[in-house]
């Protein structure tokens, strides 16, 4: 075949511009390790994401000094958790799925950029070294509400990062009849790793406790307090509980007598 | 008087016919297609918005398909008879066959068509708003379906027409050459049957009876994986015929001969082995296909760079050597010896400029670790419009100002306005395209009626998305102002009188002719078959493995009815919020004991 010098040179140097195209990338996924999105995970049904161990409730957990996981749900139009809140200088693994449509999960100007498919979950792993607010998008087509589609991505400063869940149980009626007591069960959940130091302090009408407590790392700590009914007289009272800065707080009723006794038990 | 003409209609008065109802078919799109381009450009930028937000996805899925199915593909049709009759210098077997594929592609066009533009009004129970990918589980009426599965068998029928033409012009000429625009047209056509078996799957086996409930799921990721089999090489059978006329015109007007006729051959070879193998380079950032598989594909494409390479350098070749034969001299010098007053010139030459800049925009997004960057996002739709949009659009509406006269043995109604016209189109699309893709690199997603975000803004480093607004919609009025020339030319040429002064139909000599050529690049047989085992060496084991992951049929999954109220399906999905996290709050301490898998 009849070919040009100068075409010859021009075919030799378009031949190394593609081999070194394809050799950076074979360097920067061998040598360096960046892990794109595969098929590392086992599929999932979309059907039962809400009884999944991970999906059920998509949220940020500390897996390791310095990294955690997001599980994140991408639905028509919504992501969840939003805003997905994680610490600065942390390594975190997004795991994401999909409940109805394909959609995706970019976090808008970074190469944080996933399909998400419905029965697919994708991974993959980020460091974030600096706080920062950055907003999610969803880029791939997924129905008429498509452009209402958004979240945030938020890197707390260390200080202001944490895992803590507060949860109260409390009665809405407590008889007086009975001698029954005001009763607010806490919990504080401490889903980082570390110990959490903090003080528990709660409210029922004027009564006050606080207690400083230590809640282990990975771990729930459970208290409960409690007033007579009788000192706090018939009638609604507000009861409070505040743990760092999350806040429960609801109102109790003590009446004279429950109106729904359901007990012809007393013998 | 008409003996001393030899114009196409001519030559081959019946063909010319066919030509032109395809050129017809072909505007006819691109006017509507235009129409909504402006629309959308103007609502996305938020310059001007009368539609509802909802409403822009139909206007979208009307965008795609009219521009990227029927304005590309009908043109081609037409070109490929042209060049099929042309350089065989033979007639088409039987014209009513002609015909019968040409009604075929026009009916299917004309069903998706009908089931997109209903989705403008609630009256009909019909919408199609899937846009130009249809992903499922977005479900489109079973209308569209059926008009795209006709509209394909209307291309293959028209493909075995041009088979069955070169086959009869072989057993006369059994010892000659493939002539150059024959062979570029079967390549091509190969390449689009291997290319269309994954659209024609994915269509018959699953989402049309899906569309009509005879099956109940489907799996969204084996669609979409043979949504781009097809999805791919498609991009190919657009460009094709805009090579072709790189290739057998460009050198004709710059007033020289083609530089290479063998590498033609090659560049076509390549293409139709390479083609379709790459798909799955759209599904980078797709879980569920192992990164081995991408990596393949990512391999094939950078190797696909190659035919485009070899093209940018026997194009340049060949405008060269027609600029000296006009008296052009010096290294750079001979660029003013081009006929850059001639429109089929100029718009050919201002195409294949902007198809470099697309080259390196497309580099880009073949790199698999920094299309994490880019992937899905306004870049993406910068770079198309650089090479569907201008390459391709560009190219066609240049010859068209040639192929015009040929077909209907009119004079061309406006030179003048022709050139204006290709020039407001490159300047227009260097607006629109390069603030596309800065704002890709903001992280602006394409494919969306309002990128206005609540929470947060994109923040450019450079000059801000008000300016890159502005310019996408200066660039969107250009276009649109382009179109109507263009539309002026064409109604104008078609309304003029018979003209007995029209240049001949014919296509470059070459400088280099297929005598050079190895034999073996005309064995069509050898490089199918290559390239079939290249796809299955692709493509068995990524479908394998999506099967054996997810079901022949997926998940259990609603079908997504998106012409529903966005209301409705608002509240549904409150709804469903409010179930899961009542659900899963009381799993919440099971949850994170069992939370940390990897």
């Amino acid at each position: 075949m009849n070919i040009h010098t100068y075409e010859k040179l021009w075919l030799i140097a378009a031949m190394v511009l593609i081999v070194g195209f394809i050799a950076t990338i074979t360097y920067g996924s061998v040598a360096l390790g960046i892990t794109m999105v595969g098929d590392q995970e086992d599929t999932i049904e979309p059907r039962e994401l809400s009884e999944d161990d991970r999906f059920g409730e998509p949220r940020v957990e500390q897996v390791g000094e310095n990294e955690y996981e997001a599980y994140v749900v991408a639905r028509t139009f919504m992501f969840q958790p939003d805003p997905i809140e994680i610490p600065e200088n942390s390594e975190v693994t997004f795991y994401v799925t999909a409940r109805d449509v394909i959609h995706s999960f970019s976090v808008a100007g970074t190469n944080i950029n996933t399909m998400a498919i419905p029965g697919e979950i994708a991974t993959m792993t980020a460091e974030f070294d600096e706080p920062g607010e950055y907003g999610i998008v969803c880029n791939e087509y997924c129905g008429s509400g498509h452009h209402n589609m958004e979240g945030e991505l938020h890197v707390l400063p260390e200080d202001e990062f944490d895992l803590t869940e507060l949860s109260v149980e409390a009665d809405d009626e407590v008889a007086l009849e009975d001698d029954d007591e005001v009763t607010l069960e806490i919990a504080v959940e401490n889903g980082q790793l570390e110990d959490l130091e903090t003080t528990i302090e709660a409210e029922i009408g004027d009564e006050t406790f606080t207690e400083d407590v230590t809640v282990e790392g990975d771990s729930t700590y459970e208290t409960t307090v409690s007033v007579d009914a009788a000192d706090l007289g018939e009638g609604d009272h507000d009861w409070s509980v505040t743990v760092d800065d999350y806040e429960e707080s609801g109102t109790v009723t003590v009446v004279d007598q429950l109106e729904d006794d359901g007990g012809d038990d007393d013998e | 008087m008409s003996e001393s003409r030899n114009a196409y209609i001519d030559a081959f008065p019946a063909e010319a016919k066919v030509v032109r109802a395809a050129f017809y078919s072909s505007f006819l799109a691109l006017a509507l297609g235009g129409v909504f381009g402006i629309i959308q450009t103007l609502h996305r930028t938020d310059v001007f918005r009368f539609i509802d937000s909802t409403d822009y996805y139909t206007v979208l899925t009307a965008h795609g398909v009219f521009l990227v199915i029927s304005f590309t593909i009908f043109f081609l049709v037409g070109i490929f008879t042209w060049a099929i009759t042309t350089s065989l210098d033979r007639s088409v077997k039987d014209i009513r066959f002609t015909w019968g594929w040409y009604s075929l592609m026009a009916i299917g066009i004309t069903l998706t068509g009908v089931a997109i533009l209903a989705g403008f009004t609630d009256s009909i129970d019909m919408s199609a708003d899937v846009l130009f990918t249809f992903y499922a589980p977005l479900q489109g009426h079973p209308l569209f379906y059926i008009g795209l599965v006709l509209f394909i068998v209307g291309t293959w029928l028209a493909g075995a027409d041009w088979f069955r033409t070169w086959w009869a012009w072989k057993q006369e000429n059994p010892d000659e050459r493939i002539p150059l625009p024959t062979f570029m047209v079967l390549t091509t056509m190969l390449m689009w049957y291997i290319a269309t078996l994954g659209v024609a799957a994915s269509v018959l086996l699953f989402l049309l009876p899906w569309s009509l409930g005879l099956i109940e799921t489907v799996n969204p990721l084996l669609t979409r994986t043979l949504f781009w089999f097809f999805g791919h090489p498609i991009v190919y059978f657009w460009l094709m015929p805009a090579y072709m006329m790189w290739y057998i015109m460009l050198p004709k007007v710059s007033g020289g001969k083609l530089f290479s006729d063998p590498l033609a051959r090659v560049v076509f070879v390549l293409f139709l082995i390479l083609s379709v193998p790459t798909g799955i380079h759209h599904q980078y950032l797709d879980p569920g296909i192992a990164e081995g598989f991408k990596f393949i594909a990512m391999t094939n494409t950078m190797f696909l760079l190659l035919p485009s390479l070899l093209t940018a350098f026997t194009v340049v070749a060949s405008m060269e050597h027609g600029a000296r034969q006009r008296g052009g001299e010096g290294y750079f010098g001979w660029l003013k010896a081009l006929p850059w007053r001639d429109p089929v010139f100029t718009g050919m030459a201002l195409a294949g400029l902007m198809f470099a800049a697309a080259g390196f925009s497309g580099m880009i997004n073949a790199g698999m670790n920094i299309n994490y960057l880019v992937h899905n996002t306004f870049w993406v739709v910068g770079h198309f419009h650089l090479t569907v949009g201008t390459a391709v659009a560009l190219t066609f509406m240049a010859v068209t100002y040639w192929f015009l006269p040929q077909v209907t043995g009119k004079a061309l109604w406006n030179r003048s306005v022709a050139l204006g016209q290709v020039v407001l189109w490159f300047l227009g699309m260097t607006f629109m395209s390069n603030a596309m893709h800065r704002g890709g690199l903001l992280g602006i997603p394409r494919r969306t009626a309002e990128p206005q975000y609540d929470g947060f803004e994109f923040e450019a480093s450079v000059g801000s998305v008000a300016e890159l607004d502005a310019q996408i919609a200066l660039g969107g009025i250009l276009l649109t102002l382009s179109l109507v020339l263009f539309f002026a030319n064409v109604i104008g040429t078609a309304l003029n009188g018979r003209s007995d002064t029209l240049p001949d139909n014919s296509y470059a000599e070459t400088l280099s002719g297929p005598e050079d050529a190895p034999k073996v690049l005309d064995n069509l047989k050898l490089w199918t078959i290559i390239a079939i085992i290249l796809v299955i060496f692709a493509y068995t084991f990524p479908l394998l493995s999506i099967i054996d992951r997810g079901g022949l049929f997926g998940p259990d999954i609603n079908p997504f009815p998106v012409s529903i109220e966005t209301i409705p399906m608002l509240a549904m999905a409150l709804e469903g919020y409010t179930t899961a996290a009542v659900a899963s709050a009381g799993e919440f301490a099971q949850a994170t004991l069992l939370g940390v898998i990897r």
